[in-house]
């Protein structure tokens, strides 16, 4: 039989305790910076970096929303606001593995430089990923966490074309409708009240379709968080993504690659035992951008339930 | 168990999902040529009478050119430049060359393009006169030297009262340019279509010219004079149509 959280008084402070460490996993990335693919770990919301307990189930509901533009400003400017509603479930069959799946749907509103509009709905590509912990310092409310993550992101998005057949930027399309490779490490350290949490992960597309091939991204998470109370924290941190090159029709992008640094600012609450909300905002404060590109203010809310 | 099942439902219901795309045109600038028609015998303002058996021109590019002060204009041609350099066709200009047969078409207009650009202020077109490339709309059997023409007339000149006269042929290789402004400037805010018509008057394209004085090659620089004042701009209303 499953554990519930608080069973009685005198677990309630050690359920707390664990409850914090949860929270402190369960810590919001910032919203997607590249149009192709979500920045850092998308999942991080619902299999967290705690370490797993057997047989428990979460589901997660997580809004984003983010903006970007490429061109130059009265010449041929293509500017993005995305919309990213992303229903995930995770589930941890051993206390040392957690799977997930996460299926995004995606609105789109590009606005061209002659303010013409396009609104497009579409599914994103379909996240699953597994962390195993690989070491921890102790069994019980481990203090020390290393994990590795490897994953998979499944071709389920369209290419969006424009009214000549051409493929739209990179930028502009819902996912990479390609198969793509993710593969990471983690690290994780709990100092009650205080957390950090590094993350390091790499996703690998393949070739989708119209010869399509989105960037090669690495993304670090560097994050810490501050819990003055059972049911509040505060957090911290930096996203920094290094992208190569993208291809459209076998030709190079000239506004794909390049580096980006977010600054970030979050809230996590747990105002039920089995329910967790965060918002975090997140603030590009180092663009290096090839091209033209040009990312703005990015935010994610969402909830998480364990079932 | 249950709730797995339902979760795995809701995933795989969400990636079955149809995209749906919807767009919204936005500022959108209609372009055509309007040729004058081309009358039998063209009678000049010094009663040379000219009768044409080829006319045609080659216009490379149009652009639009917004009413700021010079330094912007100079910035805007610099960021405009830059954009043609990857691309034919910029927001602000057309830039896919066109041959025109004067002589077909009866002055029925010519569809150029359509230009998307950015909310401002516009003040008139520039429009450049170049060899066709041999990919250029226009181009067939019939004006296959217009890769190497902006301007080719043959046809034959009369002095009055001279039955035989003599023949003509001016091809014209170099480049022109020429800035028309609008009647009134055009003010952009929002999604709008708006027409544009470039008038090309080649009736006038003989005047001032005293064949029997002047040698080919000023008659040529004559000529391609008057073919760039021949070049007016008009905005008929998008209900007149071209």
């Amino acid at each position: 039989m499953r554990e519930r959280f608080a069973p009685n008084l005198r677990a309630v402070k050690g359920w707390w305790a664990i409850a914090a460490l949860g929270a402190v996993m369960w810590i919001p990335t910032p919203a997607s910076a590249c149009g192709t693919c979500s920045v850092g770990d998308p999942t991080l919301t619902i299999v967290g970096f705690e370490q797993p307990k057997q047989n428990r189930i979460r589901t997660s509901a997580t809004l984003r929303h983010r903006n970007d533009s490429i061109g130059d400003t009265q010449v041929d400017r293509l500017t993005l606001s995305e919309q990213r509603m992303e229903l995930g479930g995770a589930y941890s069959p051993t206390d040392r593995v957690s799977l997930s799946l996460m299926m995004p749907v995606v609105h789109r509103l590009v606005t061209e430089v002659n303010l013409a509009e396009a609104s497009i709905w579409a599914p994103g590509d379909l996240d699953l990923r597994v962390r195993g912990v690989v070491w921890r310092d102790r069994k019980f409310a481990p203090r020390h966490l290393v994990s590795l993550v490897g994953g998979l992101e499944f071709p389920t998005s369209s290419i969006e074309y424009d009214e000549n057949g051409v493929p739209l930027p990179l930028e502009f399309q819902a996912g990479t409708s390609s198969w793509d490779p993710i593969a990471g490490a983690s690290y994780t350290m709990f100092l009650d009240p205080w957390s950090m949490y590094v993350s390091s992960i790499a996703i690998f597309p393949t070739e989708g379709t119209a010869e399509t091939r989105a960037s090669t991204s690495f993304r670090q998470t560097l994050l810490a968080q501050f819990q003055p109370w059972s049911f509040l924290a505060f957090q911290v941190g930096a996203e920094f993504r290094f992208d190569g090159p993208g291809y459209i029709a076998g030709v190079r992008d000239p506004n794909t690659g390049g580096h980006i640094t977010y600054g970030t600012l979050g809230i996590v609450g747990l105002p039920h035992d089995k329910i967790m909300i965060h918002a975090t905002a997140a603030l590009p404060l180092i663009q290096r951008l090839d091209g033209t590109h040009r990312e703005g203010f990015a935010f994610t809310a969402g909830l998480v339930y364990e079932i | 168990m249950r709730s797995s099942l339902v979760l795995v439902t809701a995933l795989l219901c969400a990636a079955s999902l149809p995209q749906c795309m919807r767009v919204t045109d936005g500022i959108e600038v209609d372009v055509a040529y309007q040729p004058e028609a081309t009358p039998a015998q063209i009678r000049t303002d010094l009663g040379y009478r000219v009768s044409l058996d080829r006319a045609l021109i080659a216009l490379g590019q149009v652009e639009l050119i917004r009413c700021d002060n010079f330094v912007a204009d100079l910035l805007g041609l610099f960021r405009a430049a830059r954009a043609r350099a990857h691309a034919l066709d910029t927001p602000t200009s057309l830039g896919e060359p066109l041959v025109l047969d004067l002589m077909e078409g009866a002055g029925t207009p010519e569809y150029a393009g359509t230009m998307k650009p950015p909310p401002g202020r516009y003040c008139g077109v520039r429009i450049v006169g170049m060899p066709a490339d041999s990919d250029a709309a226009g181009l067939n059997e019939k004006t296959q030297e217009m890769t190497e023409h902006t301007v080719l007339i043959e046809g034959l000149v009369r002095a009055d009262g001279d039955e035989v006269g003599a023949p003509l042929l001016v091809p014209i290789g170099e480049l022109f340019e020429r800035d028309l402004r609008f009647e009134r400037p055009l003010l952009f805010e929002g999604p709008v279509v708006q027409n544009i018509s470039i008038q090309i008057d080649h009736t006038s394209w003989f005047d001032g010219i005293d064949f029997a004085l002047l040698s080919a090659n000023a008659v040529r620089q004559r000529i391609t004079e008057n073919v760039r004042s021949s070049l007016q701009v008009a905005l008929p209303n998008a209900e007149d149509g071209f």
